[in-house]
């Protein structure tokens, strides 16, 4: 039982990762980027090509993925947000739905289809009590969603920059007179994202290996965490996450590991049933 | 009187013998156009892209090397590759992209569901089509131009069943395997074949072909008291499966399909990881002491960045299977699928190939266990009659 608690929290804290860094861009620009999970994978891979391929040390490698990806972030919004910005919602969301495949395909051309696996930056034997295994990858994947939640909310409600990215989401045309630097500020967002995207996929490569097809699945379940948590709502999000790994790590073990995917969206449906703005909603769940 | 009957009858026998010389349909091989025009259709994109490429890397590997030596009798060969992508409809479309170029012959996919949704289309028409799609009733759709040359998962769905009671002495398996065609067709089987060795698994668990995490099911068979892991899957959710019974301080003897000693997942694994783990299937080439097998694998390798595991080989022997059977009956389809259903004792890198009533030739699995990280080749094992 204690096991399940724990590696369900370890999944659900990846997932609670990837809705963070869809929750930074929605909470922006009001987008929902499907090609959250397929940005996870090029930080899994990019941190593989310091760490692995050209054999950097850990802390460096940790370093330029994160720039390369908050860069990544900057040319998906070029080419992807700003041609449509304007457009009806669904078509910026279907080009982002493109553009996941594109980047799948591109990582297929670059690395191949071999999984790989990437060292933890944590090294140690696990913790055990009362029969329980935490490793510690797993303690670190728990440290590094708290101090991003915090530095998140922090960055979001302390911060002059945050301020206006929350000004830039409730009205960008009265955001542009009143002088904030609209462009600026939604290019901090995807670069933000994106770089969340590109930890989790550091966090998740020790654990789960790296392959081209693997953020998928995770950028879906990142996505169904945001809407149980309710769109929008960080700690929402959090708790969502860990709920949904708690859901299918003990359904996978006392109902039936076939229907694991199956588990997500039934939570979801039966969330958004009895909370149509799911579990800590506000009002811009209604832009979803 | 009775001379005269046998002198006719001698005389119309030469005369029928010097006909039969003559004619080109009886004594000469139908001739080839030039070049030879050959088909494959195989996942090099999505989630399978890792198995698909495999029966890129024989096919192309053994058509350039045949280029390379002039073709068959003086012919080229000319390979036109369909990417099927993951869905069964796209593998259907890329098969109609391959029927324009009217190909002799076509390489299936080693993904099941894909030649299901194939095969009719192949058959209508009448392309003799080789597949190493794994699942056992591929060959049993009733079309007589499909032939199988990878082994399948009711030969596996016997053997692992039947290694693991009688030669490990292990009856309370629990067996975890990619739900999806490959592995709960095969977990099926391998419930039944247990079944008839008197062993019961204790627990049956499953997981979807995207899942990463396999802790829920890993501690399930371990509550429930299993002396014994089999498992079925892909190499890369195979490597999660050991990596997190590690992590999770589970010990039990594990066997599965070839996937456990599969170089992709071997390479993701620690030696501590790896080790004792045993493997049923098609024989990989890392195992072999032949210098001449060693080096292939490593041209393979170098070529396509993918170490080649047992599909590759069975994608490479298929193509020379089809250089010797032109060569003999030249690039009539009929004559070829004729000479493929009559295969006998051909021998390929590393098996002999020999086609059933069905057309399933390949008969010869490895049964393979892990030193470390090194897998190494306990003996090879035959299908139950050949």
């Amino acid at each position: 039982m204690g096991q399940l608690v724990v590696n369900g929290l370890a999944l659900g804290s990846i997932y609670a990762l990837v809705a963070l860094g869809l929750l930074l861009i929605f909470n922006t620009v009001q987008i929902v980027n499907f090609a959250q999970g397929q940005l996870l994978m090029l930080g899994a891979f990019i941190g593989i090509s310091c760490a692995v391929t050209h054999e950097l040390p850990m802390a460096a490698s940790w370093a330029i993925t994160m720039v390369a990806m908050a860069l990544v972030g900057v040319v998906f919004m070029t080419l992807v947000y700003f041609p449509l910005r304007g457009r009806p919602a669904f078509l910026v969301i279907l080009t982002t739905i493109a553009m996941g495949i594109v980047l799948e395909n591109l990582a297929l051309i670059i690395w191949g289809p071999l999984p790989v696996s990437l060292p933890s930056p944590v090294s140690g034997p696990p913790l055990r009590f009362a029969g329980v295994v935490i490793s510690m990858h797993q303690l670190f994947i728990f440290a590094t969603l708290a101090v991003i939640l915090v530095l998140q909310f922090l960055f979001l409600t302390r911060t002059r920059f945050g301020i206006l990215m929350q000004a830039t989401a409730q009205d960008l045309h009265t955001a542009r007179l009143v002088g904030i630097p609209v462009n600026r500020t939604i290019a901090v967002a995807f670069a933000l994202g994106t770089v969340l995207s590109g930890i989790a996929g550091l966090l998740v490569a020790p654990i789960f290996l790296a392959e081209p097809t693997m953020g998928g699945s995770l950028g879906l379940k990142g996505f169904v965490v945001s809407v149980i948590g309710g769109f929008g709502n960080l700690p929402g999000a959090v708790i969502g996450g860990l709920f949904l790994g708690l859901v299918e790590t003990f359904g996978a073990r006392y109902i039936s590991s076939n229907f694991r995917d199956a588990y997500a969206f039934i939570v979801m449906i039966t969330v958004l049933i009895a909370w149509p703005r799911g579990l800590f909603g506000e009002k811009s769940s209604e832009k979803v | 009187m009775l001379v005269l009957l046998r002198a006719s009858i001698t005389g119309v026998s030469a005369i029928c013998l010097a006909f039969a010389s003559v004619s080109p349909s009886a004594a000469e091989p139908a001739s080839c156009p030039s070049p030879i025009p050959l088909g494959l259709t195989t996942a090099l994109t999505g989630n399978t892209a890792l198995l698909g490429t495999q029966a890129r890397s024989g096919v192309e590997f053994a058509v350039d090397e045949i280029n390379a030596g002039g073709g068959i009798n003086g012919k080229k060969l000319a390979l036109a590759t369909e990417d099927t992508g993951a869905s069964s409809t796209d593998s259907l479309n890329a098969m109609n992209r391959i029927l324009e170029g009217k190909p002799l012959v076509i390489f299936g996919s080693m993904i099941s569901p894909h030649v299901f949704a194939q095969t009719e289309v192949v058959t209508k028409s009448g392309t003799p089509f080789l597949v190493g799609a794994t699942n056992a009733k591929v060959t049993s759709q009733g079309s007589k131009w499909l032939f199988r040359t990878h082994v399948h998962d009711g030969q596996l769905a016997d053997l692992i069943p039947e290694y693991l009671v009688k030669s490990l002495k292990k009856t309370k398996p629990g067996i975890i395997a990619v739900a999806d065609d490959y592995g709960l067709g095969a977990s099926r089987g391998i419930q039944a074949s247990l079944a008839k060795l008197n062993a019961t698994p204790v627990a049956v668990t499953s997981y979807a072909p995207s899942d990463k995490d396999m802790s829920a099911q890993l501690l399930e068979i371990k509550d429930k008291g299993a002396d014994s892991l089999i498992v079925f899957g892909r190499p890369a959710d195979v490597t999660l499966v050991v990596k997190q019974m590690s992590d999770l301080g589970i010990k039990l003897t594990t066997i599965g399909n070839s996937s456990l000693v599969a170089q992709t997942a071997l390479n993701n694994l620690t030696a501590a990881e790896a080790d004792g783990a045993y493997a049923i299937g098609g024989m990989i080439p890392q195992t072999s002491t032949d210098p001449k097998i060693l080096d292939w694998a490593k041209r393979v390798q170098d070529k396509y960045k993918v170490p080649a595991d047992n599909f590759a080989v069975s994608y490479y022997d298929t193509v020379y299977l089809l250089k010797s059977i032109i060569e003999k009956v030249g690039c009539d389809k009929a004559a070829i699928r004729d000479a493929l259903a009559t295969t006998k004792d051909w021998k390929g890198m590393l098996i002999s190939y020999q086609a059933d009533s069905l057309g399933d030739l390949a008969h010869t699995l490895g049964v393979y266990r892990n030193k470390g990280k090194t897998p190494e080749l306990t003996g090879p094992i035959k299908e139950s009659g050949f």
